[in-house]
Protein backbone atom coordinates (compact mmCIF):
# COMPACT_ATOMS: atom_id res chain seq x y z
CA UNK A 1 0.00 0.00 0.00
CA UNK A 2 1.21 3.40 -0.46
CA UNK A 3 2.01 6.00 2.05
CA UNK A 4 -0.29 8.49 2.76
CA UNK A 5 -0.05 12.08 0.67
CA UNK A 6 -1.17 13.24 4.31
CA UNK A 7 2.00 12.40 5.89
CA UNK A 8 4.16 13.53 3.15
CA UNK A 9 7.99 11.94 2.12
CA UNK A 10 9.59 9.81 4.32
CA UNK A 11 12.55 11.88 5.24
CA UNK A 12 14.94 11.22 8.13
CA UNK A 13 14.45 14.12 10.72
CA UNK A 14 18.08 14.74 10.94
CA UNK A 15 19.18 14.34 7.34
CA UNK A 16 16.68 16.44 6.79
CA UNK A 17 17.24 19.11 9.06
CA UNK A 18 21.18 18.87 7.46
CA UNK A 19 20.37 19.44 3.93
CA UNK A 20 18.10 22.89 5.25
CA UNK A 21 21.53 24.12 6.73
CA UNK A 22 23.41 23.59 3.83
CA UNK A 23 21.04 24.85 1.62
CA UNK A 24 20.29 28.03 3.44
CA UNK A 25 24.49 28.66 4.02
CA UNK A 26 24.77 27.88 0.53
CA UNK A 27 27.22 25.06 1.12
CA UNK A 28 27.86 21.76 -0.66
CA UNK A 29 29.24 19.86 2.42
CA UNK A 30 28.80 16.19 2.10
CA UNK A 31 26.46 14.31 4.47
CA UNK A 32 26.97 11.07 6.11
CA UNK A 33 23.63 8.91 6.36
CA UNK A 34 22.55 5.74 7.31
CA UNK A 35 18.54 6.12 6.43
CA UNK A 36 18.61 4.52 3.15
CA UNK A 37 14.65 4.56 3.32
CA UNK A 38 14.49 8.75 2.67
CA UNK A 39 12.97 9.77 -0.05
CA UNK A 40 14.98 12.18 -2.18
CA UNK A 41 13.40 16.12 -2.65
CA UNK A 42 13.44 18.49 -4.32
CA UNK A 43 16.06 20.34 -1.53
CA UNK A 44 18.72 17.37 -2.10
CA UNK A 45 19.87 18.55 -5.97
CA UNK A 46 22.64 19.25 -6.17
CA UNK A 47 23.76 18.38 -2.79
CA UNK A 48 26.09 14.96 -2.16
CA UNK A 49 25.10 12.51 0.01
CA UNK A 50 27.01 9.55 1.10
CA UNK A 51 24.79 6.70 2.20
CA UNK A 52 25.95 3.52 3.44
CA UNK A 53 25.42 0.40 2.18
CA UNK A 54 26.25 -1.52 5.05
CA UNK A 55 29.82 -1.82 4.35
CA UNK A 56 30.81 1.74 3.30
CA UNK A 57 29.59 5.11 1.85
CA UNK A 58 28.56 6.11 -1.04
CA UNK A 59 28.42 9.40 -2.36
CA UNK A 60 25.36 10.39 -4.30
CA UNK A 61 25.36 13.67 -6.39
CA UNK A 62 21.50 14.12 -6.36
CA UNK A 63 20.12 15.10 -9.36
CA UNK A 64 16.81 16.49 -10.33
CA UNK A 65 15.54 13.07 -12.28
CA UNK A 66 16.73 11.22 -8.88
CA UNK A 67 13.67 13.45 -6.90
CA UNK A 68 11.07 11.01 -5.62
CA UNK A 69 13.34 7.96 -5.48
CA UNK A 70 14.73 6.30 -2.12
CA UNK A 71 18.78 7.20 -1.32
CA UNK A 72 18.78 3.40 -0.70
CA UNK A 73 18.74 2.53 -4.93
CA UNK A 74 21.85 4.80 -5.28
CA UNK A 75 24.15 2.89 -3.06
CA UNK A 76 23.98 -1.00 -3.83
CA UNK A 77 24.24 -3.28 -1.39
CA UNK A 78 25.48 -6.81 -3.28
CA UNK A 79 27.67 -6.40 -6.22
CA UNK A 80 26.93 -8.80 -9.12
CA UNK A 81 30.11 -11.02 -10.06
CA UNK A 82 28.38 -13.51 -12.66
CA UNK A 83 26.66 -16.41 -12.52
CA UNK A 84 28.25 -19.08 -10.69
CA UNK A 85 28.24 -21.78 -14.21
CA UNK A 86 29.60 -19.23 -16.44
CA UNK A 87 33.15 -20.01 -15.53
CA UNK A 88 33.32 -23.22 -16.70
CA UNK A 89 31.18 -22.42 -19.54
CA UNK A 90 34.49 -22.96 -21.79
CA UNK A 91 35.83 -25.78 -20.29
CA UNK A 92 35.24 -28.83 -22.56
CA UNK B 1 42.38 -11.43 -30.13
CA UNK B 2 41.61 -12.00 -26.36
CA UNK B 3 39.09 -10.20 -24.36
CA UNK B 4 41.64 -7.64 -22.72
CA UNK B 5 42.19 -6.36 -26.08
CA UNK B 6 38.71 -5.80 -27.24
CA UNK B 7 35.42 -3.91 -25.69
CA UNK B 8 32.30 -5.22 -25.09
CA UNK B 9 30.16 -4.03 -28.56
CA UNK B 10 26.71 -5.90 -27.25
CA UNK B 11 24.87 -8.74 -26.92
CA UNK B 12 22.99 -10.99 -29.71
CA UNK B 13 19.09 -10.68 -28.16
CA UNK B 14 16.88 -12.13 -31.60
CA UNK B 15 16.41 -13.34 -34.21
CA UNK B 16 14.99 -12.03 -37.54
CA UNK B 17 13.83 -13.29 -40.50
CA UNK B 18 13.94 -17.28 -41.31
CA UNK B 19 17.11 -15.91 -43.22
CA UNK B 20 19.95 -16.21 -40.40
CA UNK B 21 19.97 -12.78 -39.42
CA UNK B 22 20.75 -11.46 -35.95
CA UNK B 23 19.80 -8.36 -33.75
CA UNK B 24 22.55 -7.37 -31.82
CA UNK B 25 21.53 -4.63 -28.77
CA UNK B 26 24.15 -2.28 -28.92
CA UNK B 27 26.18 -1.02 -25.67
CA UNK B 28 26.69 2.18 -26.72
CA UNK B 29 26.01 5.86 -26.80
CA UNK B 30 26.36 6.79 -30.42
CA UNK B 31 24.94 3.31 -32.61
CA UNK B 32 25.33 5.04 -35.98
CA UNK B 33 28.84 4.46 -35.51
CA UNK B 34 28.72 0.86 -35.56
CA UNK B 35 26.39 0.26 -38.70
CA UNK B 36 28.67 -0.36 -41.36
CA UNK B 37 31.41 -2.63 -39.97
CA UNK B 38 32.99 -6.09 -42.16
CA UNK B 39 33.98 -8.67 -38.92
CA UNK B 40 32.77 -8.71 -35.39
CA UNK B 41 33.96 -11.44 -32.62
CA UNK B 42 31.60 -13.67 -31.34
CA UNK B 43 32.45 -15.16 -27.37
CA UNK B 44 31.50 -18.72 -28.03
CA UNK B 45 32.34 -21.06 -24.94
CA UNK B 46 35.30 -18.45 -23.55
CA UNK B 47 36.65 -17.90 -27.14
CA UNK B 48 36.81 -14.50 -29.71
CA UNK B 49 35.82 -16.12 -32.69
CA UNK B 50 35.55 -13.45 -35.85
CA UNK B 51 32.42 -13.46 -37.82
CA UNK B 52 32.32 -11.62 -40.82
CA UNK B 53 28.84 -9.46 -42.00
CA UNK B 54 27.28 -9.96 -45.23
CA UNK B 55 25.04 -6.85 -44.57
CA UNK B 56 24.00 -4.72 -41.38
CA UNK B 57 21.63 -2.19 -40.96
CA UNK B 58 20.45 -0.36 -37.58
CA UNK B 59 16.96 -1.24 -36.30
CA UNK B 60 15.22 1.09 -34.21
CA UNK B 61 17.09 2.68 -31.73
CA UNK B 62 19.87 0.70 -30.50
CA UNK B 63 19.64 -2.80 -32.17
CA UNK B 64 22.15 -3.38 -35.10
CA UNK B 65 20.13 -5.93 -37.62
CA UNK B 66 23.32 -7.91 -39.03
CA UNK B 67 23.92 -11.00 -41.75
CA UNK B 68 26.57 -12.59 -40.93
CA UNK B 69 28.58 -14.80 -43.97
CA UNK B 70 27.68 -18.83 -43.79
CA UNK B 71 24.70 -18.09 -41.30
CA UNK B 72 21.79 -18.73 -43.40
CA UNK B 73 19.01 -20.06 -41.77
CA UNK B 74 17.74 -19.93 -38.35
CA UNK B 75 19.28 -23.68 -36.97
CA UNK B 76 22.72 -21.52 -37.87
CA UNK B 77 21.25 -18.33 -35.50
CA UNK B 78 20.27 -20.21 -32.69
CA UNK B 79 23.77 -21.62 -32.09
CA UNK B 80 24.79 -17.81 -31.95
CA UNK B 81 22.26 -16.31 -30.05
CA UNK B 82 22.67 -14.55 -26.60
CA UNK B 83 26.28 -14.25 -27.02
CA UNK B 84 28.41 -11.43 -26.34
CA UNK B 85 30.16 -9.25 -29.43
CA UNK B 86 33.27 -7.72 -29.18
CA UNK B 87 35.48 -5.01 -31.40
CA UNK B 88 39.73 -4.25 -30.86
CA UNK B 89 40.16 -1.78 -29.18
CA UNK B 90 41.71 0.21 -31.73
CA UNK B 91 38.16 0.38 -33.32
CA UNK B 92 36.83 2.90 -30.58
CA UNK B 93 37.22 6.49 -32.07
CA UNK B 94 39.45 9.33 -29.78
CA UNK B 95 37.30 10.93 -27.87
CA UNK B 96 38.05 14.98 -27.33
CA UNK B 97 38.03 17.63 -24.32
CA UNK B 98 36.66 15.79 -20.83
CA UNK B 99 35.19 12.75 -22.89
CA UNK B 100 37.04 9.29 -21.98
CA UNK B 101 36.36 5.75 -21.88
CA UNK B 102 36.38 3.83 -19.30
CA UNK B 103 39.08 1.13 -19.61
CA UNK B 104 41.47 4.08 -20.39
CA UNK B 105 41.21 5.89 -17.05
CA UNK B 106 42.38 2.98 -14.93
CA UNK B 107 45.72 3.95 -13.65
CA UNK B 108 45.22 7.62 -14.18
CA UNK B 109 45.99 10.06 -11.29
CA UNK B 110 42.85 11.88 -9.17
CA UNK B 111 44.15 15.36 -8.34
CA UNK B 112 41.77 17.42 -6.22
CA UNK B 113 41.60 21.26 -6.46
CA UNK B 114 41.30 21.75 -2.15
CA UNK B 115 42.88 17.96 -1.06
CA UNK B 116 45.89 17.55 -3.46
CA UNK B 117 47.11 14.18 -4.68
CA UNK B 118 44.19 11.80 -4.31
CA UNK B 119 45.27 8.72 -5.55
CA UNK B 120 45.39 6.39 -9.01
CA UNK B 121 42.23 5.20 -10.29
CA UNK B 122 41.61 1.23 -9.94
CA UNK B 123 38.44 0.70 -11.49
CA UNK B 124 35.19 2.02 -12.40
CA UNK B 125 31.68 1.14 -10.61
CA UNK B 126 29.12 1.61 -13.19
CA UNK B 127 27.28 -1.24 -11.34
CA UNK B 128 24.67 2.03 -10.25
CA UNK B 129 22.83 5.09 -11.94
CA UNK B 130 25.90 7.04 -11.24
CA UNK B 131 29.52 5.72 -12.03
CA UNK B 132 31.61 6.27 -9.32
CA UNK B 133 35.35 6.51 -9.74
CA UNK B 134 37.15 3.90 -7.35
CA UNK B 135 40.90 4.95 -6.45
CA UNK B 136 43.19 3.54 -4.51
CA UNK B 137 44.91 5.41 -1.73
CA UNK B 138 47.39 3.31 -0.04
CA UNK B 139 45.24 0.73 0.28
CA UNK B 140 42.25 2.86 1.35
CA UNK B 141 39.38 2.59 -1.32
CA UNK B 142 37.81 6.08 -2.06
CA UNK B 143 34.57 6.69 -4.50
CA UNK B 144 34.02 9.89 -6.02
CA UNK B 145 30.88 10.13 -8.21
CA UNK B 146 32.03 10.50 -12.06
CA UNK B 147 29.88 13.62 -12.80
CA UNK B 148 30.99 16.63 -14.78
CA UNK B 149 30.19 19.14 -11.53
CA UNK B 150 33.21 17.39 -10.22
CA UNK B 151 35.24 17.08 -13.35
CA UNK B 152 37.72 19.89 -14.06
CA UNK B 153 39.79 18.45 -16.81
CA UNK B 154 41.02 15.49 -18.15
CA UNK B 155 44.80 15.69 -18.54
CA UNK B 156 45.47 12.38 -21.14
CA UNK B 157 48.73 13.08 -21.82
CA UNK B 158 50.43 13.02 -17.87
CA UNK B 159 47.25 10.52 -17.55
CA UNK B 160 45.96 12.90 -14.54
CA UNK B 161 42.15 13.62 -13.91
CA UNK B 162 41.36 17.25 -12.27
CA UNK B 163 38.09 17.23 -10.17
CA UNK B 164 36.98 19.62 -7.42
CA UNK B 165 35.01 17.63 -4.72
CA UNK B 166 32.63 19.11 -2.20
CA UNK B 167 34.12 19.22 1.33
CA UNK B 168 34.32 16.31 3.06
CA UNK B 169 34.03 13.72 1.00
CA UNK B 170 37.86 12.21 0.26
CA UNK B 171 38.09 12.73 4.41
CA UNK B 172 34.73 10.88 4.65
CA UNK B 173 37.07 7.59 3.16
CA UNK B 174 40.14 8.80 5.37
CA UNK B 175 38.67 8.93 8.99
CA UNK B 176 37.14 5.29 8.45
Amino acid sequence: MARSLKKGPYVHYKLERKVATNVENNKKTVIKTWSRASMITPDFVGQTIAVHNGRQFVPVYVTENMVGHKLGEFSPTRSFRGHAGAKNKGKK
Amino acid sequence: MTKEECFFLGKIVKKYSFKGELLIKLDTDEPNLYDDLDAIFIDLRGNLIPFFIERSQLHKSELLRVKFEDVDAEADADALMKCECYLPLTFLPELEDNKFYFHEIIGYKVEDKNFGDVGVIKGVNDSTSQSLFEIDRDGIEILIPMNDEFIEKVDKVNKIIFVDTPEGLIDLYLEE
